[in-house]
């Protein structure tokens, strides 16, 4: 769902993001005539909601002016402009009207969005972070008076209006209410994480319509090229075994040595929005995951990030006659440098260690094989973490398919878990952005089997809607 | 995208062909190709992974890293030797008072010998284009430092330099746009002795280079491997593959182990065609309207030579009897010391500042300007070799290499010769390649000009050596070589006593160009990578107008 590349927007949230108003927001937004803390509120909320990964094209974009290709499995879907231009954004807009784009999908003119934009999320936002962000965004925000690309999805993806449908059986359109069986903090968290943070858009799995199923909440998903792990507090297959420090430091820094690093999206969201929080929002974000129902899957024996250990073979290599099989020399050749032959990588652990690493002791190599293949980057905290990656174009080497397969089985045999082996066709697939969702891959045969569930589904929506409303 | 037409034979017609796809020809190729132009690029050598060349790095043996042995791990073509030295293959013949001093280690490989350079993007100095003028010797260039001026930024901006920013640290000052990255940081080694020699007119000053501490673009950041010559083992270095990837990207081919051999002229002198052995030995036609021959010093003037036919009897480009003569190199020597105190070099990048007080001055007019490199490489292997000869077991050996290892000091100083048309590369008579190509001959004399300079030299090493508190001091008493290659297609204005012009354009061939280091008048003191690069953009440029103005 999200490819390379989208790494180094959204510079410009760096000084004011954390709420703390710089010298220069203060005045823009007194400039404008706006409340100053109002706006700096809007624009905490903007970074919080991560606006910014999708609405501002990365190198160099002009902030929220849309135009970004969002990698969708059936086609790419691009962000809207979403500056105040009265031509070309939202600056036509009224308070409702934008509170009706993010909280329930609908544009201005009464087409429908597609869920590319969280708004299944974002439905739970309170009319007063909707105040602010809209303060912000028409205030502070630059218009930019050119317009994005139009999205064309194929048939029937193009059809906008199917998305009613689609709406009725899967948006919750409800504000968040507090739990009050729960503490302020898990209430926070709660917020944070599935409304403005919306981690459950990538975390949660989806079903064959592309909503996600309920029951399985943050219990992992496949974004693609990328997996979303399963981020409930399953001691085995979640983070029950993380401190609350080490998933707020992943949160902050996207680096828990001895753990896991941050890559592809989740870099990007590091990068982006989470760096930007303050403290007590993302303890509050932990808190809310710790709480959250743990979700085992029965093929994890073991948690992730306990597999593996240091290698000793380099000793053992050198003056030994004979080849090195074709995994070991990539590995050798193209790895050791920075991973260290021994695999423990540096001391800073700006080359993280490959063993206790989640990408190499998850069940399915899907991140071992994009880190390989696309690389890491994440600047966070002014420092910039890249890993290049190692397909064409590549400033290292250029990797075939089975090379990929022999290094990562090399890695994962020595440094991760053993029992998970990778095909060359596994890589090929990773490459050309993961396995595609059921609904990508039917494509327009889906029609027919529509036509006739839709009555169906008609009926059941009523049920539906009352059945989760309940809930 | 435009790409070439391959016949069902192998022949290939593009709009430009260019033989060798090094740094110069690999930059050139990307923007003509990237101008909607078809470029076919003949390589003699291999295609490698870099991954194999790290394993060969790392199953090298000790002698021949202690020895500096940058080509035994790069594999050759069968058909396209390159020089080996581990031991030597003798590919280049040399001769002269001081044919010692011209074993150069080039790589014939896609990608060039930028897989094993020591990154450094040096400018010539404005001083330097005008050595006639201003110093009564060598030659003048047929541009000033200051229409080549733009072609260095777009040199230093295509590789992405780390240079300072800080213009009392640049040398020389005179630019128009800023490095694209500030300097790398100096190390400790480097600061400390900028402390003591700077206030005695040394003038230590980073090292421009093609690699940098944040990523460039996608190349990753320098971490210090300091392993730059043999192999950077992570890409952090800038190297010709880079653009040659980018050209094919741009619809550019790049046909590996093509030797080209022979070169078509008509009635115009215009070149047709250049005409290349694949790795069976047979033959194949390159026909374009634009060609570019951009094999380094030593294989462009031995192509010319070679290719020399009915028209060009005495060689292609050679009207001038120029083509092979001159041909210069930074002929240097190595001072090695202990100083009195640790400066742990061998932290970061394999060069990282120099000495360049001596670079100019009145006295170039009877003697030659040096720059004394304070090299960066790990002193780990000499200090171990140093500590054994001594005898030394146990703890006490161990603490008498961390104690030359960290106090240990090499200047590579390199020395400015004159381009003199006796410095000749000629074709072999006896010894030929495996493709029956005659081998090339150099016949080398630095010269009374180099050899004054380094006695100047030498009292400049004792005193910095003096003023670090230095004991074994040990200055190499022969002239060794320093790659980098200049003066076989020598550039001027007069077709009479120079092979190309101020575009590094042939004379004698409206629509072949010699760009890269054979063309340079001068040597200056520098590493020339840079300047071969703005060469070979500026010929570029020329090539683009020609197509623009109907004239290719």
């Amino acid at each position: 769902m999200i490819g390379k590349g989208r790494a180094a927007w959204g510079r410009y949230v760096l000084g004011p993001a954390l709420g703390v108003m710089s010298m220069t927001g203060v005045a823009l937004a007194q400039d404008a005539g706006g409340d100053a803390a109002l706006v700096a509120r809007g624009r905490y909320l903007a970074t919080a909601a991560d606006c910014a990964a999708c609405h501002t094209t990365p190198h160099g974009g002009r902030p929220f002016a849309g135009g970004y290709g969002i990698a969708s499995p059936l086609g790419s879907i691009y962000a809207a402009n979403i500056t105040p231009s009265k031509v070309a954004g939202i600056g036509a807009y009224t308070e409702a009207q934008f509170g009706r784009a993010v909280r329930e999908g609908i544009r201005g003119d009464g087409a429908r969005l597609y869920p590319a934009m969280p708004y299944t999320s974002y439905a739970r936002l309170t009319d007063a972070d909707i105040h602010a962000l809209y303060v912000y965004f028409m205030q502070e925000v630059r218009p930019v008076d050119e317009r994005p690309p139009a999205t064309h999805l194929p048939f029937p993806f193009n059809l906008r209006f199917s998305m009613m449908v689609w709406n009725a059986l899967y948006l919750d359109n409800t504000r968040f209410a507090p739990d009050p069986a729960k503490s302020a903090e898990v209430n926070r968290g709660a917020y944070l994480a599935i409304g403005l943070g919306h981690c459950d858009t990538c975390h949660t799995p989806r079903n064959v319509m592309m909503a996600e199923i309920g029951g399985k909440e943050l219990g992992g998903a496949s974004l693609g090229a990328w997996i979303a792990p399963n981020i409930t507090p399953d001691p085995v297959s979640g983070i029950g075994n993380w401190s609350s420090d080490d998933l707020f430091r992943y949160l902050k820094t996207g680096d828990v040595p001895g753990k896991a690093q941050a890559a592809g999206p989740m870099a990007e969201a590091i990068e982006h929005s989470f760096q930007y929080l303050t403290d007590d929002d993302l303890k509050a974000i932990v808190a809310y995951v710790r709480q959250v129902p743990a979700l085992r899957d029965a093929a994890d024996s073991r948690p992730r990030e306990s597999f593996g250990m240091a290698s000793g073979r380099e000793a053992a290599l050198r003056g030994v006659s004979g080849t090195l099989d074709n995994g070991e020399k990539i590995f050798s050749g193209d790895c050791a440098a920075c991973h260290q032959p021994g695999g423990q990588g540096s001391r800073d652990s700006y080359y993280p260690q490959l063993f206790h690493n989640t990408a190499t002791g998850a069940s399915t190599p899907d991140n071992l094989i994009a880190a390989i293949v696309e690389g890491v980057d994440r600047t966070v905290g002014g420092q910039h973490v890249f890993m290049p990656g190692f397909s064409h174009g590549s400033y290292v080497d250029e990797l075939s398919d089975q090379d990929v397969a022999d290094v990562g089985n090399y890695v994962l045999t020595h440094f991760g878990n053993p029992a998970v082996k990778i095909s060359a066709a596994d890589v090929a697939s990773i490459r050309h952005g993961g396995p595609k969702p059921l609904l990508a891959r039917v494509g327009g045969y889906i029609v027919p089997a529509l036509a006739g569930a839709v009555v169906v589904l008609l009926a059941l929506v009523g049920l539906v809607v009352a059945r989760r409303r309940r809930g | 995208m435009a790409h070439p037409s391959f016949s069902g034979s192998g022949d290939v017609t593009a709009d430009v062909v260019i033989v060798g796809s090094g740094v110069v020809g690999a930059v050139i190729a990307h923007q003509l190709a990237a101008a909607g132009h078809s470029v076919v690029m003949l390589e003699a050598g291999l295609r490698l992974k870099r991954s194999d060349i790290v394993e060969n790095w790392r199953n090298m043996s000790f002698h021949n890293r202690v020895h500096s042995d940058f080509q035994g791990l790069y594999p050759q073509a069968p058909l396209a030797p390159a020089p080996l030295y581990f031991p030597a293959n003798d590919y280049v013949g040399l001769s002269g008072p001081d044919g010692s001093a011209f074993q150069q280690g080039y790589l014939r490989t896609v990608g060039g010998t930028t897989w094993h350079w020591a990154a450094s993007c040096w400018r010539h100095l404005p001083a330097d284009f005008r050595m006639k003028t201003n110093y009564g010797v060598g030659r003048d260039w047929a541009i000033s430092y200051d229409d080549l001026e733009p072609y260095y930024c777009r040199a230093e901006e295509a590789m992405g330099v780390s240079g300072p920013h800080d213009p009392d640290l640049q040398s020389p000052r005179e630019r128009s746009r800023p490095y694209p990255r500030d300097m790398i940081p100096f190390g400790y080694g480097d600061r400390r002795v900028a402390e003591l020699v700077n206030p005695h007119g040394f003038r230590l000053v980073p090292i421009p280079q093609g690699r940098s501490i944040q990523p460039f673009e996608d190349r990753p950041s320098c971490c210090g491997n300091n392993n730059c010559q043999p192999i950077c083992p992570i890409g952090a270095m800038y190297n010709g593959i880079q653009h040659v990837v980018k050209a094919e990207d741009a619809g550019a081919v790049v046909l590996d182990q093509a030797v080209a051999y022979r070169i078509d002229t008509d009635e115009k002198n215009r070149v047709t065609a250049i005409h290349w052995y694949d790795a069976e030995r047979k033959s194949h036609k390159a026909t374009g309207r634009t060609f570019v021959l951009a094999c380094n010093g030593i294989e462009t003037p031995r192509l010319l030579l070679l290719a020399a036919n009915e028209r060009n009897p005495t060689g292609i480009a050679n009207s001038s009897d120029q083509v092979g003569r001159n041909m210069m190199d930074h002929s240097g020597v190595h001072a090695t010391f202990l100083a009195n105190e640790p400066l742990w070099f061998g932290r970061g990048p394999a060069q990282s500042s120099c000495i360049v007080g001596p670079r100019d001055g009145g006295f170039r007019s009877s003697y030659s300007a040096n720059k004394m490199i304070l090299n960066n490489i790990s002193r780990v292997g000499p200090a171990t070799q140093q500590a054994l000869e001594l005898g030394l077991v146990g703890q006490a050996l161990e603490d008498e290499i961390r104690r030359r290892a960290a106090c240990g000091v090499d200047l590579s100083v390199s020395l400015e010769p004159l381009p003199d048309p006796d410095n000749r590369l000629t074709l072999s008579r006896t010894r030929r390649d495996p493709l029956g190509l005659a081998c090339p001959d150099i016949h080398y004399d630095v010269g009374e000009y180099v050899r004054k300079g380094a006695v100047a030299a030498a009292e400049q090493i004792k005193q910095v050596a003096g003023l670090l508190g230095g004991t074994e001091l040990r200055v190499t008493t022969s002239f060794n070589a320093n790659n980098h290659i200049m003066g076989g297609a020598i550039m001027g204005s007069d077709p009479k006593d120079s092979v190309v012009d101020g575009d590094c354009r042939a004379h004698d061939h409206a629509n072949l160009w010699l760009p890269g280091g054979g063309a340079m008048p001068s040597a200056s003191v520098v590493n020339t990578t840079l300047s071969m690069v703005a060469l070979g953009i500026k010929a570029a440029d020329s090539m683009q107008a020609d197509f623009q103005g109907g004239r290719a």
